[in-house]
């Protein structure tokens, strides 16, 4: 055992039914260090880190700390040994002010069992402040968790992980849902949590964010670790080409982007917000067969835009026309009947029934269109099913399987697969990608193309930049609910996006 | 204004409508409820079931719910009757060790309860539906028929009367317990297992562990419930608890805790208890006054209680219409 590692994971397997979820997977993590683990989903990077924090008993390997073998049989005895777990599912309690879910399970003790409140507010606001000014008004102790947007709710679930004061911290897709400048402010926290000498693990797939703080990463494939290299001495193409298993790059092809441009006949659908729950007076149009991007910092009204469209919203003060027709949309139903369809953010929440089957899945919202008689016409539906999942390049074991034997890529397919079953003419996306491997964006980069070539109207909100840049015909940047800048063509750039997302002054209307 | 309009914003801003609604009721139509020794009785009447109603909601703000409380109440109250024997002074061991041991029973059912949810993984309301029967049978087996005695001391001590009655007192004991137990870390430990047993998981928290107290305290809480009782009616009957259990459900959903866990009060079920009688009560006044038929008295009782139950969803209808 080398003195220099703090934790290491040795030749640790771990089976789910069939499934293998790890394979002799090993690594080590050194003190002051940031150790990354790569690899795309169901690669087995989660379950490792979900191994390492206690959450999941491997079936075989072994773990050491600070030069002992463990075995945790809880996440208790993990976060007893000093190891704290940032997680990708929020683990917060809605109902709990910050303050009281920062501190769940080690609150400060007084005596008789009591909580000592005063030392648990101290403390907290010394937490929150490393966050106060990348954070709303809203993020105070006494605000319940479930008030916060999902940003902010992320940040305190770091802080309640910092919290414990751990030796090892495990950031499992903590980014995910954060804006530029949370992740800026993260990143330089965790430079000094490194020099107080805590060894770091952070699990993404963000390519970027590797290169800006981890020392050394692991890279898992199929469960099985496939190579160990240093940042500094290593590429974005090495990176993935360990990830992905292959030489091809899938990621951000140029193709994707048709080169010409979505010809202007007369607008698919047309929106204006004179006043909305955080939209403030903005006005948009989408035209067939383009991908109108929608980008800005998170919770900048993009998604209550959407929902907007899809009627999601009553009660606001907007009109809307639908191919030059007004139309008022007062339930999802309406607006679904109209030909629009709606892909949330949060599949686990919005968009799936955890334990239902791949086919009700699909089906859902079409059942309406396969029965015969009063009968359902399964057949039909199975049909249909799998030539959407085909469509898709759905990776599944059987139609009747749950949903939930799928991947997060593979899930998100199936959120997008129900709509398509409904052939909808306007395609509102609230940031598909989120959280999905390398492999399965491209897939669905290429299948935003195609549906972009048969006509539709795609409305695409994402917190991914290079999306934005690389599909889009024209992003519009949303700012406090308020479009801050609309570019397109040669105006499409990084530098652009960047400062509108801003706010900063300088690019004016990019209609051609 | 703003005292009013802060305590509509209150989860159990409906207990408190219906308390208002069915006190006003009460004193157009039957004044005399109102004298302090009327006023007493009834009170201690009430006693009982706004223990089972905090029982209740320490349950269901750990996620599950407990359709054997009545059951427990019953078993709880017979042991009692059973150990205090046929004098009217059988002594203080006899006296308070019945106590004891009826408060004992309680609790150890209701930590079979929770044993069956937390560790067995059972539904709530399957398992203790189930239990109940199994309570209610070892009722009937340690005392057959109604009957039994109650020592004359415990009779007097929940008819005592010091500055305000003694279940004044007793509630208002209840409200400091409570307040003291919203400061520990089991309070933390009980909403965070109700509001999301995945996030008291990773925290660190034993959510069996968790279920398992709510359960067991629910028992002890019953187990009082039984004794107030018990000294109240003087006597024994195996049967006695059974209304109680829906009851004290519906105090918990009127007093605005969410069934499915993790956010209301104990207030507003203690509200919601009274208020529940004071309901049952005009009923019994209109069905009375109105000349109906007693057999009425169910069907309409029953009608209250689902309106009762229902009220909340009705109220969230009404303002999400724009």
């Amino acid at each position: 055992m080398s003195e220099t590692l703090l934790l290491q994971a040795q030749r640790v397997s771990k089976r789910y039914g069939a499934t293998i979820a790890l394979q002799e997977a090993s690594f080590g993590l050194r003190k002051g260090e940031v150790h990354a683990l790569l690899g795309a989903n169901g690669s087995g990077k989660s379950t490792l880190a979900k191994v390492v924090a206690g959450v999941v008993a491997p079936d075989g390997g072994e773990i050491w700390l600070g030069g002992q073998a463990v075995r945790f049989r809880n996440p208790l005895e993990a976060r007893a040994a000093g190891i704290a777990v940032v997680y990708q599912e929020l683990s917060l309690v809605e109902d709990l002010s910050v303050q009281d879910n920062l501190w769940l399970g080690h609150e400060p003790p007084a005596r008789f069992g009591r909580v000592d409140a005063r030392a648990a507010r101290a403390r907290t606001e010394a937490l929150l402040g490393l966050f106060e000014d990348v954070a709303g008004p809203r993020f105070a102790p006494e605000t319940l968790a479930g008030e916060l947007p999902p940003d902010e709710r992320q940040l305190v679930e770091i802080l309640k992980a910092v919290s414990l004061e751990p030796r090892v911290l495990v950031l499992d897709e903590a980014t995910a849902s954060l804006d530029g400048r949370q992740v800026e402010r993260l990143f330089g926290l965790v430079g000094e949590w490194k020099a107080r000498g805590w060894g770091i693990v952070i699990v993404t797939h963000r390519m970027e964010e590797i290169f800006r703080v981890a020392d050394r990463a692991t890279v898992l494939r199929n469960g099985q670790v496939v190579g160990e290299v240093r940042i500094g001495e290593t590429s974005r193409e090495e990176l993935i080409g360990l990830i992905s298993g292959e030489a091809s790059r899938a990621l951000h092809s140029a193709e994707a982007r048709a080169s010409a441009p979505a010809r202007r006949t007369s607008p698919l659908l047309s929106l204006r917000v004179r006043r909305g729950r955080k939209l403030r007076g903005l006005e948009l149009e989408v035209y067939p067969g383009e991908i109108l991007g929608l980008g800005g910092l998170h919770g900048q009204g993009q998604s209550e835009l959407l929902l907007s469209l899809f009627g999601a919203l009553p009660g606001q003060d907007l009109s809307l026309r639908l191919e030059g027709q007004p139309r008022a949309f007062r339930h999802p139903s309406e607006a679904m009947r109209a030909g629009l369809a709606y892909v949330p953010g949060d599949r686990n929440r919005e968009g799936l029934l955890a334990a239902r089957s791949i086919l009700e899945n699909f089906l859902l919202p079409s059942w309406k269109s396969y029965h015969r008689g009063p009968l359902l016409d399964l057949g039909q539906a199975r049909r249909a099913a799998l030539e959407v999942g085909e469509k898709l390049k759905l990776k599944f074991g059987a139609l009747d399987d749950r949903v939930t034997s799928l991947s997060g890529g593979n899930a998100q397919k199936v959120v997008l697969g129900k709509w398509l079953l409904r052939s909808p003419r306007v395609l509102l996306l609230d940031d598909p990608t989120k959280g999905i491997d390398v492999g399965a964006k491209a897939e669905f980069y290429q299948l935003l193309a195609e549906l972009r070539a048969q006509g539709l109207g795609v409305v695409f909100y994402s917190s991914d930049d290079d999306e934005l840049l690389s599909l889009c015909d024209r992003v519009l940047v949303l700012l406090e609910g308020r479009i801050t800048a609309e570019l397109s063509h040669a105006e499409l750039t990084r530098d652009r996006l960047i400062r509108a997302s801003l706010g900063v002054k300088e690019v004016v209307s990019g209609e051609p | 204004m703003t005292l009013l309009r802060r305590l509509l914003a209150q989860p159990y801003a409906l207990a408190l409508i219906l308390l208002i609604l069915g006190l006003v009721v009460t004193a157009l139509f039957q004044p005399a409820f109102f004298t302090p020794r009327t006023f007493a009785n009834n009170l201690r009447t009430y006693l009982p079931l706004i223990l089972l109603a905090v029982g209740q909601t320490v349950v269901v703000l750990g996620g599950g719910i407990d359709l054997s409380l009545g059951a427990i109440l019953t078993l709880s109250s017979v042991v009692m009757v059973q150990a205090f024997g046929m004098e009217a002074d059988p002594g203080p061991l006899r006296t308070f060790g019945g106590v004891a041991l009826g408060l004992l029973v309680g609790t150890l059912a209701g930590a079979v309860n929770g044993f069956c949810v937390a560790y067995l993984r059972l539904q709530p309301i399957i398992a203790t539906f189930a239990t109940s029967f199994i309570w209610g049978g070892l009722a009937l087996w340690v005392l057959p028929q109604p009957g039994g005695n109650v020592p004359t001391v415990l009779q007097d001590f929940v008819r005592a009367y010091f500055l305000m009655p003694f279940s004044l007192w007793a509630v208002l004991a209840i409200l400091l317990a409570w307040a003291w137990f919203l400061g520990t870390r089991w309070a933390r430990a009980l909403y965070a297992v109700g509001g999301n047993p995945q996030a008291a998981f990773t925290s660190g928290l034993s959510v069996e562990r968790t279920r398992l107290g709510a359960y067991a305290a629910a028992g002890l809480l019953t187990g009082l419930g039984a004794f107030f009782l018990t000294a109240d009616i003087a006597t024994g009957d195996p049967l006695i608890g059974g209304p109680l259990t829906l009851a004290s459900v519906v105090a918990v959903v009127i007093g605005g805790t969410r069934l499915s866990g993790g956010a209301g009060g104990i207030v507003g079920s203690i509200l919601g208890a009274v208020a529940y009688y004071l309901l049952k009560n005009v009923v019994a006044l209109s069905v009375f006054n109105f000349n109906l038929s007693p057999q009425w008295q169910t069907l309409i009782d029953g009608t209250v209680i689902v309106l009762a139950l229902a009220a909340p969803g009705l109220l969230r209808l009404v303002r999400r219409q724009p």
